[in-house]
């Protein structure tokens, strides 16, 4: 912490801010600030607004009510052009790259240095693009290709942006949500460095870990209204938990199942290979069993489920499905041999944002409602009805749009979708990424009681707590490989971490034991 | 309390309103037209119009039902003046061999949709640069085989689907509504039609939910060159003559229509009666340029105007290029 | 083909410019086979000459596609330019060069309201420009449905004139890729012009005036409409109506053939100027061997999609 810290000015500060959007008020009189020097945390649900409060701290929404003080002088913004000039920086969850461009260009994105005669200077902007990134210790050719990084080092792109200009104000939204392990440590690294240098740095996280780890002040936010702002040393976790959401963490994770007696594997993979991410993965999953697959984004977990659901396909190695060779499927196949899969990226790849929710729970098992072809829509509307009261699913009813719903809300509608359509195995990739915390509660005692009712559960998750909550065995991958398997009392995230970044070469001398 | 309201897909409240617009707009137009001119408000001069606007109509069905499934053809023209070439190689005179044209007209229809199809989805060439190709393709096929000049003839019951009456009411316009009720069961009350919107909103996620993208788009690419051929012959009937140009700007025409209606160009939003409606529009708005004496160009400025405007009104979703 | 992108890749060309350029040499390997006179200065010369109007229409479309959109006006304009300009000089020769001018500032205008529309509406791009180019056209045919106007003579020698042996369409031609592809490079608009296109949200948060790249890509095309009708009146000498109805569409294919993937973010304007070449030397050839034209027809449309079925294996795009 920089000695000045108690002294120093707030660089931030938002009076009263209200805004409104259709039907919402996503921001109720908000009071917000943050200091030069300080690493301070923005807490809350989805939904409690800490978007919105980014995106107007940017100038990329106009307050309703209220208004911006931005180091001691009130301001407006026009654009987000105009907020950026004056020193804010927002490094958003998606990252706002140009696959096409490459690393310096990225960097310098709308800013590019001018040589003579006004005109773009290329070798200027590959050497300052290089300067940015040796400041940043990270080893990146600014002439690649933006599209052709991993996600960690797309990020470090993002954040060598700020660094351009005379950044006053950093915002980091959810940076760890793609990024783990070391590539977050050197984050923390590089946000200390800035803190130092005097930077306000506003860390937007899920991770309480982290903002006990990193952050200096939390402010926490729920149902657009702040409610408090505290000094992380004056509080624990619990009292941060309930002031989200007015639960203990403790109610947060149902009681473990017991581990599961030895029977035949409802799904068995043996030596799977999808060269180059996957190579030669082998486990079995049995019924009533929760199964976690760790590791860090990129181990190649997801195509693994890719593989098994018959999405994408696979080099060689056997499936087998309740004792039927499972080999070359197809995503029919597998749903009408009893397997579901929840992906990732439900905005992209899981709902469809077109339709209404009855249309998006009956996708996969349209055919329980049609006979010769022809739908029977107000049976499928019942029955929507009946999973959205099941799941207690905050939507007007089964005929309204899934595109306004909150995170956790089209959550619970992907798992209605996923729950009727399977009776075997179901499996989840990033179950609560983007869902707040009391969506979460609800999402694991529904997994829960899916694996009660004998179904085989795979959960691939990249947030600790949640494996080692939820799952009674957990299996680590590593660059393709499997590096391990824990279950029971060995299930703790040193264990995990370990076996997530295991070395797999013997000569690597960096590997800790 | 559940609302089981009417049977739409779409998110409610756009749904409804688009709707509202379009009756209300199409209405608006026709107490304009009856101002102009009041023999508008005619059974007969209803008649005219319908049957001047079936071919059009059916072509607007096979389009909007591409562009759902988030497509484009703009190919159909071309393939209306090749299936009008076809027919008259036949060389036929005697009706019996009615059913035989247009089951020939059907089937290359389909394959060359098919093509279409394959294309887009197996060889991920751009809708609008396969279909575009697939057109020139086409004309040079037609061209090449009447050398310039059609020849043959068809047989006399073309003319009377063209322009007759069956009941009162002309016979096209009754094969519009067959087929538009047809497709709209199909699309409307069918799992495969709940495929065509699922696929048309983001085709990867109907992978994921087990639906086969690829056939799904295939077989909606041949119902549009189906429709196109159909609506080939039915255009040859109404006018009586066939020329290398059947068709010509049908296209557009049937682009522009499905736009008006409400139809999204991102796929996966709109409904075939308002692609209908749309293409009525597009006629009853060609009608008045004539009932006001206005030169036959003027329906292009009137054309533009309209896209435009409509299209503002309903806003379309994303803003992609084709 | 891996193999061909790899070493682009590693060349930092677009796989696609190489797949393309390859194309073009086997096709004037083929001509060169087919017919003595097609392998001479004096037909290469030739086909240079008469791909200017296509290569001006293309490079503005190219501008447009990286953007994002698509400029289906680009015909009407180019059509309205044409008839404009021989119309308002008419025989009075000294009105030539104002009007000249005129005609380009206004083609970039009708260009520019393309871009305001769209830019401020969320209409679709398609439909804005396939509104406007039927507006402006039905307004060009209720003007007139022939030919109309009268050039100068002198001015033929845009289109057919020589100068240092070649021919000035296609040194204008030439001169107007290498500055569309100079700014693309080497300015910030034309970099924006890339962004915005790769990604419009990334490049609206990012500061970008994302408004007036896109009002700028539109006027652009406009402009070089405009020139394609300033180079038919040159050509015939009146302004012919007509001439803008194959335009629309023909300025597109280019683009696409030389790898400017529909959807902006990707490709570039020297993949255009190889496409521009590859159709009119495809034209050419076609013509040197027995073929009918409506055969023609038919091989331009196949080799269309076979240009573009080969490298569009990798990103779909609506």
């Amino acid at each position: 912490m920089s000695a000045s810290f108690a002294e120093s000015r707030a660089v931030i500060a938002l009076q009263g801010i209200s805004k409104y959007f259709p039907g919402v008020k996503s921001l109720d009189r908000v009071n917000f600030e943050a200091k030069a020097g300080e690493v301070h945390a923005l807490l809350g649900e989805n939904g409690a607004g800490k978007s919105t409060l980014i995106k107007t701290i940017a100038g990329a929404y106009t307050p309703d009510e209220g208004t911006i003080v931005f180091n001691g002088k009130e301001r407006v913004w026009s654009s987000p052009g105009e907020a950026k000039k004056a020193g804010i920086h927002v490094i958003y969850q998606e990252l706002l790259l140009f696959s096409e461009l490459s690393v310096a260009e990225n960097i310098f994105v709308g800013d590019a240095p001018r040589g003579r005669f006004g005109f773009v200077d290329h070798g200027a902007m590959v050497s300052g693009a290089k300067a940015i990134l040796d400041r940043l210790g990270h080893r990146l050719d600014p002439r690649a290709k933006v599209g052709s990084l991993s996600v960690a080092d797309q990020q470090m792109v993002e954040i060598a942006k700020a660094l351009t200009r005379d950044t006053k104000l950093l915002v980091l939204d959810e940076p760890t949500a793609v990024i783990s392990g070391r590539e977050a440590d050197l984050l923390f690294e590089r946000m200390k460095t800035l803190r130092e240098s005097g930077v306000c740095v506003i860390y937007i996280s899920h991770r309480l870990e982290e903002i006990f780890r990193v952050c200096d002040r939390v402010t926490v936010l729920k149902d657009g209204r702040s409610v408090g702002t505290r000094d992380i040393k004056s509080i624990d976790r619990d009292t941060l938990v309930t002031m989200m959401v007015g639960r203990s963490l403790a109610d947060i994770f149902p009681k473990k199942r017991a581990q599961v007696a030895d029977s035949t594997p409802l799904l068995s993979v043996r030596d799977l290979q999808m060269p180059p991410r996957v190579r030669g993965v082998s486990f079995d999953l049995h019924a009533g069993e929760i199964l976690g697959l760790a590791g860090l984004v990129g181990a190649g977990r997801s195509e693994v489920a890719h593989a098994i659901f018959g999405s994408m396909a696979k080099q060689s190695g056997t499936i087998t499905l309740c004792g039927a060779a499972h080999n070359a499927p197809t995503p029919r196949a597998s749903i009408d041999a009893g397997l579901g899969f929840l992906t990732e990226d439900r905005k992209g790849e899981g709902l469809l944002m077109l339709l209404d929710a009855a249309a998006n729970i009956s996708a996969p098992t349209l055919r329980e409602f049609t006979r010769f072809g022809l739908l029977n829509r107000p049976a499928e509307v019942t029955s929507a009805a009946d999973e959205i009261a099941r799941f207690r699913i905050a939507i007007p009813g089964p005929t309204a749009g899934v595109r306004a719903l909150s995170g956790g809300n089209q959550q619970k509608v992907l798992f209605a979708r996923w729950t009727r359509a399977c009776h075997r195995v179901l499996i989840l990739d990033e179950p609560t990424r983007g869902v707040d915390v009391g969506a979460k509660v609800e999402i694991y005692s529904m997994i829960h009681d899916l694996a009660a009712a004998g179904l085989g559960v795979l959960v691939i998750s990249s947030e600790l707590p949640e494996i080692i909550g939820l799952c009674s065995r957990v299996i680590v991958m590593r660059e393709g490989v499997l590096t391990g398997e824990l279950s029971g009392d060995a299930v703790d995230d040193r264990e995990i971490m370990r076996l997530a970044t295991k070395n797999l070469a013997a000569a690597d001398a960096r590997d800790a034991a | 309390m559940i609302g089981i309201r009417r049977h739409s897909l779409a998110p409610m409240r756009s749904g409804s309103l688009k709707r509202f617009a379009l009756s209300g707009f199409l209405i608006a137009l026709m107490a304009t037209a009856t101002a102009l001119q009041p023999s508008f408000l005619s059974v007969s001069n209803f008649q005219n119009i319908l049957t001047q606007a079936a071919p059009l109509l059916i072509v607007v069905l096979g389009q909007a039902i591409v562009i759902l499934a988030r497509g484009l053809d703009l190919s159909v023209a071309s393939l209306m003046a090749t299936m009008a070439v076809v027919a008259t190689a036949f060389n036929a005179t005697e009706d019996s061999m009615i059913p035989i044209i247009v089951a020939a007209v059907v089937a290359l229809s389909a394959i060359v949709g098919f093509a279409n199809g394959l294309l887009v989805t197996k060889r991920k060439v751009s809708p609008f640069i396969a279909t575009l190709a697939m057109m020139i393709v086409l004309q040079g096929v037609r061209f090449a085989y009447t050398k310039g000049a059609p020849a043959g003839s068809l047989p006399a019951g073309f003319r009377y689907l063209g322009t007759g009456k069956f009941a009162g009411v002309p016979v096209n316009l009754l094969a519009f509504i067959l087929l538009f009720a047809l497709l709209s069961l199909a699309l409307n009350k069918s799992a495969l039609g709940r495929s065509v919107y699922i696929v048309g909103g983001n085709p990867r996620a109907a992978e994921l939910v087990g639906i086969r993208s690829d056939r799904v788009t295939i077989l909606c690419y041949i119902a549009c060159s189906i429709m196109a051929g159909l609506g080939g012959l039915f255009l040859v009937g109404y006018v009586g003559t066939v020329d290398n140009w059947v068709g010509r700007g049908y296209e557009l025409d049937s682009i522009v229509a499905a736009v008006i209606g409400g139809v999204s160009l991102a796929g996966g939003a709109g409904t075939l009666s308002g692609a209908a409606a749309g293409g009525l529009i597009l006629v009853l708005l060609f009608n008045i340029v004539v009932i006001l004496g206005l030169p036959v160009q003027a329906q292009l400025v009137i054309k533009g105007v309209i896209i435009v405007s409509a299209a503002a009104l309903f806003v379309q979703g994303q803003r992609r290029a084709t | 083909m891996s193999a061909i992108a790899r070493a682009a890749q590693r060349l930092a060309i677009e796989p696609a410019l190489v797949v393309v350029t390859l194309l073009l040499a086997g096709l004037i390997g083929v001509g060169a086979m087919v017919s003595d006179r097609f392998a001479t200065v004096g037909n290469f010369l030739a086909v240079l000459e008469q791909a200017a109007p296509l290569g001006f229409v293309a490079a503005g479309q190219t501008l447009v596609i990286l953007e994002g959109g698509i400029d289906l006006s680009v015909g009407a304009i180019a059509a309205a330019a044409t008839v404009f300009l021989a119309g308002a000089v008419n025989g009075r020769d000294g009105l030539m060069l104002p009007m000249l001018a005129a005609v380009l500032a206004l083609s970039a205008l009708a260009g520019l309201v393309n871009g305001i529309v769209t830019a401020r509406t969320k209409v679709h791009p398609l439909v804005v420009t396939l509104g406007s180019g039927s507006v402006l056209n039905g307004l060009v045919l209720l003007y007139t449905l022939q030919p109309t106007g009268k050039a100068p003579t002198w001015f033929e020698n845009f289109a057919f004139g020589r100068a240092f042996g070649l021919p000035i369409s296609a040194l204008a031609m030439v001169v107007g890729f290498v500055l569309v592809g100079w700014m693309l490079r080497k300015t910030r608009l034309g970099r924006n012009i890339l962004a915005v296109g790769g990604n419009p949200e990334a490049a609206r948060l990012s500061g970008i005036g994302v408004d007036r790249v896109t009002m700028f890509v539109y006027a652009a095309s406009g402009f070089f409409s405009g020139l394609a009708g300033v180079y038919f009146v040159s050509r015939m000498g009146v302004g012919d109506p007509r001439v803008g109805d194959p335009l629309t569409l023909a300025s597109i294919t280019p683009v696409i053939v030389g790898g400017t993937m529909l959807g902006g973010g990707r490709g570039g304007i020297a993949g255009t100027l190889v496409g521009v070449l590859l159709i009119s030397v495809l034209n050419n050839v076609l013509n040197y061997t027995s073929v009918s034209t409506f055969i023609q027809w038919v091989v331009q449309g196949l080799i269309i999609i076979a240009a573009v079925s080969i490298f569009s294996g990798g990103s779909k795009r609506p």
